[in-house]
Order: structure tokens, then sequence, then C-alpha cells
């Protein structure tokens, strides 16, 4: 027998009422809204309750990810009670996305108070949202002193340290990571990469020889290593590994361009320029351009020299190294502006272009 | 209490051990164990003399074991180590409550709010406390200001229906009653409160209605006894008399109940209507299909008001 809804009750005339009285096995005597009341009652109390009914937490959580954060505020007040820090983290969540920052970080202390460990790595986000990264971090060190293998946190702190500032001791974090998690093969390349970006060129290509020992296929890490080596002096050395790089994905244009400052620094001019022009077909980078110029600039090229440089000034304008570069080929600084021309050889000989002053992009390596 | 030597040697103690014993007083206090609670949380004072937390514990556990004066002192010692804490306010405003002390229960109330103008429990409480002070306007704007925030707060629409009551405003208070049981059939402060609405309006076919109603989710002698007179009032002696003996069951000291049961009996001498299937006799409603085809329609008519 199916239960007529709520609505139906509600909403039906009286010979209908009574039918359903009739039907459910009621009484169907008496005044119609009695008699509705009736019915009305049994269909609530029979209807079989729905599977899931959203509580208050539910409530309150959705309203958050919907984009209400005041309202959601207000239900996870609501739902406060003694000894459940759960809703002083959905509060702080609120907070956090109403844009109460130091309410979010006070809401997430309370729960760890209340004996919710994950309470600190919540305030960490908000201290950090709200600019304070070196609290950040002292919170998520809070949280390690309980959980001392946790990744996340591990991460987070590292990510926080690194954005205050200290960038020797997200690496140590970093690093610590690595050791716990050897399983994680990611963990490898970040802290590669943060040895390359803090200037550790030898411990950076360490590391991500690690990475590509867990991953053959991470070419991320491979280009990494090839601009770790070339920065550390191992220029074969790298000039091998981004090679390897180039096998697995031929277009990488941070490894064409670091395999070009690599082919320069040994002296082969026209591989470290055939890489060079294949790197700015794949990216339009002023980085790349530069070099390019610089190198054919050494290979007495200047017209090619110079349409590099005016590329770069296309990105770039006012861009210092190709505007020196320009005028060390004796072009007028108008002349950019009409790039088809091209300009006489200069009767000089350029001087050889020195290896230092190209850069392999670290930056695309990292990115 | 001997520290342990890690602890004596820093002169702090160990906040490990403070967050372990304060897990285990709220653990104790959770099982029902208030002993154990106490115990546990008379240690983290020990340790941490100006931790608020353990003073609002304190406060509960005192609460739940009935010694009211000693929970009140333990809220006012953790809302003097910490004076922004909603729990403290609270949990001092209802034990305030239970002793009777409204007006401070209000002034609880009042400070929590410039602290959380938002909390709808604050609101709710300080318009109940308001409403025991005899202040119906002042509760009703506490209601109001809840309702602004949860339009479908079925308590708070109930409780002003309660304060509209008092004040004698009893289509106001009927509306509240309809809204409070519309967003809330089985809500029993609601069916109560509609109950001592229709005792004053003198309707005593909806009293014993809704009466009904209302016993159906909690016995309270006072119902039985507002349903007695009801029944008296509609000439159903028996019935009367029955409703007059529960009220005298639940409360055998009641003596408006003794006089009901002795009215009813006296009744059942002279008259003693059966109304049989009919629960809504006494309230004819001319015109309404049901009321038409009713069988005690000519009954019904001589009582209904």
């Amino acid at each position: 027998m199916s239960l007529p809804s709520l609505a139906e009750v509600e909403h039906s005339d009286w010979p209908s009422l009574q039918r359903m009285c009739e039907t459910l096995g009621l009484n169907p005597k008496g005044r119609s809204a009695i008699v509705r009341m009736r019915v009305a009652d049994y269909v609530r109390h029979r209807a079989h309750a729905p599977s899931w009914r959203p509580a208050r937490e539910h409530q309150a959580a959705l309203l958050t990810r919907l984009g209400h954060p005041d309202l959601a505020e207000r239900v996870w007040e609501s739902t406060i009670q003694l000894e459940a820090p759960a809703p002083w983290v959905g509060l702080g969540h609120a907070q956090l996305a109403g844009g109460f920052l130091a309410e979010a970080a006070k809401s997430f202390a309370r729960a760890a108070q209340m004996g919710d460990p994950s309470g600190e790595l919540h305030r960490a986000e908000a201290l950090a949202a709200g600019g304070d990264y070196r609290g950040a971090a002292v919170a998520c060190e809070a949280y390690l002193a309980t959980h001392a293998r946790d990744l996340r946190a591990l991460l987070m702190k590292s990510t926080f340290l690194a954005r205050s500032g200290f960038e020797e001791e997200a690496t140590k974090v970093l690093h610590a990571a690595a050791e716990l998690h050897p399983e994680v093969a990611l963990l490898q390349r970040t802290l590669g990469l943060a040895l390359l970006r803090s200037g550790h060129h030898a411990a950076a290509a360490d590391a991500l020889q690690q990475a590509v020992h867990q991953d053959p296929k991470d070419v991320d890490a491979d280009v990494g290593r090839g601009a770790a080596l070339l920065l550390a002096g191992r220029t074969r050395e790298a000039i091998g590994v981004l090679r390897e790089a180039l096998e697995i994905d031929s277009k990488r244009a941070d490894a064409l361009n670091n395999l070009g400052v690599a082919y320069l620094a040994m002296g082969r001019t026209k591989s470290a320029s055939v890489n060079l022009e294949r790197a700015a077909k794949h990216r339009e980078s002023p980085r790349i351009l530069l070099n390019l110029g610089r190198v054919m600039e050494g290979a007495n090229e200047p017209a090619e020299a110079v349409r590099a440089y005016d590329q770069v000034l296309k990105l770039r304008p006012k861009d210092p190294e190709a505007v020196a570069g320009r005028k060390r080929l004796g072009v007028p600084t108008k002349s950019r502006r009409s790039p088809q021309k091209r300009t006489a050889k200069s009767p000089k000989k350029a001087a050889r272009t020195v290896p230092r002053k190209t850069a392999p992009s670290v930056e695309a390596s990292s990115s | 209490m001997t520290l342990p030597p890690e602890t004596t040697g820093r002169f702090l103690p160990s906040v490990d051990r403070l967050e372990n014993t304060m897990r285990a007083a709220r653990r104790a206090f959770d099982h029902g164990d208030l002993e154990g609670a106490l115990r546990e949380d008379d240690v983290a004072i020990q340790l941490k003399p100006e931790y608020d937390a353990a003073w609002l514990l304190r406060g509960h556990i005192f609460r739940k074991d009935g010694n009211i004066p000693g929970a009140i002192e333990a809220f006012a010692q953790a809302l003097k180590i910490n004076g922004e804490t909603q729990e403290g306010w609270l949990g001092l405003a209802s034990a305030l409550h239970e002793v009777g002390r409204f007006q401070e229960e209000g002034e609880a109330y009042d400070r929590l709010l410039k602290i959380h103008p938002r909390s709808i429990e604050a609101w709710i409480d300080k318009g109940a406390a308001l409403h025991e002070l005899g202040d119906y306007r002042g509760a009703i704007a506490c209601y109001d200001k809840v309702l602004g925030m949860r339009p479908e707060h079925a308590a708070a629409w109930s409780n002003k229906g309660a304060a509209l009551l008092r004040l004698g405003d009893d289509a106001g208070a009927a509306r509240c009653m309809d809204e409070a049981l519309h967003l809330d059939p089985d809500f029993y402060d609601a069916m109560a409160n509609r109950v001592l609405l229709y005792r004053k309006m003198k309707r005593p076919g909806e009293t014993v209605l809704w009466a009904d109603r209302a016993l159906r989710f909690r016995e309270a002698p006072w119902l039985w006894y507002v349903k007695g007179a009801a029944h008296l009032g509609l000439r159903e002696s028996t019935l009367a008399m029955k409703a007059f003996e529960h009220a005298l069951a639940l409360d055998p000291k009641s003596k408006e109940a003794r006089a009901g049961l002795r009215k009813a009996k006296t009744l059942h001498e002279t008259t003693d209507f059966y109304r049989g299937v009919y629960e809504c006799f006494g309230t004819l409603l001319v015109g309404d299909p049901g009321c038409e085809e009713c069988e005690i329609r000519a009954r019904c008519r001589e009582v209904t008001t």
C-alpha cells in the first residue's frame, strides 16, 4: 500500500480525504481539518524516513562550499557543543571563506585545544592566508609534534618556511620528508628543484638523479638535473642528461635552451645556435631569445643576433640586455621598428660571446 | 601530587600531560563517571590553575551532579580567565536559571551577546529568562531577533506565542503557535501553549483536542488537569474523571485535580455524554463537510463556543 504524499493530504478535497482514510484504515469521521491532520500524522509517522537527510553540520558545510560563508557561520555556531571540535573546524572554514582570517585562526585553535590536532594545520592555512607565514610554519610544527610523519604537514611547513624567507630550513624539511617517505617519487623531484633554486647545484643534481631513478620517465626531473649539472660546472654530464630528456620530449623549450647554453660553454657555437633556435620556436621567451642573440653574436651573424634582440624588445620593450646587444652591433635604436631591413655586417669582428652571460632557464625547468 | 622529574626540571607542567589529563576527564564525563571526571579535572587545574577549559569542564561536571553553586563558581572562574567563551557564558546562565536567578541569567546573556551578537542560543535563552521575569515585550524582542536570523526556528515561534498570550494578544499568539506547529508538527511545547491558549479562550473542544495530542508526546499532571476541566465543560463526566485521575496519579498532592475529580463525579450523577469516534467534539464549524455529516452534530453545536 503506497502512502499519499503530505502535499496530497494538504490539498485533497473532502471525498479524497475520506478515501485516504478508508485505504489507510483510519477513522474518517469528524471535522475536515481534524481528519486531514489525522491522515497527515499517519503519513508523517509511517512514511519511510529518507536514507540520508542533511544534518545541520552538512548544511553548514554545503553553505560554505556554495559561497554563503555568512550563513554557514551561523549554522556552524548553532552546532557547537561541549567536546566536539569538528564544528569549530567548520566554523573556521566558514570564517576563512568570509575573509575573517583572525577569527578563523581562533576557531581552529579552539578545535586544536579541544583535542583535534588537525586544527593546527587548518590554523596554519588561515595564518598563511593572512600572510603570517612564520606563524603558519609554527602551527605546522605544533601539528608535527604529534604527527611527525605526516606528509601534508611537512610539505606545508616547507612551503611556509620558504615563503617566509627561510629557504635553507624549508629544504631541510623537504629532505626530512623525502627520507621519511622514500616511496613518494615526487618528493625527490621537489627537493631537487628546491635545492636548485637555493643554489645547491650539486645536491640538487643528486636529488634529481634519485627522482629519475625512481621514475625514469620523469622528464621534469631530468631537465632539472641537466640544469643543476650545468650550473654545477659539470657541462659534459649536463649535455648527456639534457639529450636524454629531449629524447623523451623533444619539444621541451627549457631543455633545448639549457642544452644550447651547455654547448656554448663547450665552445660548440653551431650546436648551441641550433638548439636555441629550436627552443625559441617552441617558446618565445626573452631569456631564450637573449641567449640566441648572444650565440649569434659569437657566431658572427649579427643580422640573426639583431633579429633575436628585436624579438626580445617586442616582448619586453627597453630590455637592457637586448638594448645593449643592439648597441654592441651598432644598430640605431629606431631601426628596431623595421626588423625586415637587414643591417650591414660590422667590419669589426664581434667579441666572442661570454658563456657566463647566457643563462640556463632554471625557472623553466622548475615550473 | 608530585610532578614528574622532567616537569619539575622545567618549572612548567608538561603540556602533554595536561592534555592527556583533560582528555581523560572529558572521557570520564562522557561516560557519566562524574567522580572520575572531577578527579582528572582537579589534576588539570593543579597543573595549570589558569586553564579556562578545565574550569568549564568543572562547571559542567558540577551542574550534571546537581551542585549548582559549585557550577556557578566554576563557570565564573573560567570566565575570569577567558571572558570571551560562549560555552562559559551559556554554562553560567543555565546554572543561574536552575537556581531561579533570572536577573543575573539575563545579564550573562547580555555579556555573551556583546561578544557573539548572533548567538541564537543566547537570544532564545535570554527571551526565556525575560519571560520568567515577566518582561514579555523584552522576551518578544529577543524571539524576533532569532526569527530575523532563523525564520524556521519553531521554538522561537512557540515562545513568542507564549509571550503574546501573556500580553493578552490571543490572535497573535494563535498565529505564532500555528507557525511553530507548521514547522514542527510534533513540537510538544507549541501544543502545550496551544492548550493554554484555548483554555484561556474558553474553547473546551479545542482544549481537549490539543491536550490529547500533547499527551501523546509527554505526560504532565497539569495537562491532564486542563483536559479534565475541558471535558467537564463538554459535559463528558467519565472522560473528565479519567483525566483527573491521571493527573492525581502523576501528582497525588494536586488539590485542583482532586476538586475537579469531585466535580466530575457529581456531574456523572446527572449527565455523561459519550463522543464516540468524534475526537473533534466541541469544535463545530458550520459549513464544514465533516461537520455536515456528523452524527452528534446537534450536541456538538450546544457545547461549541
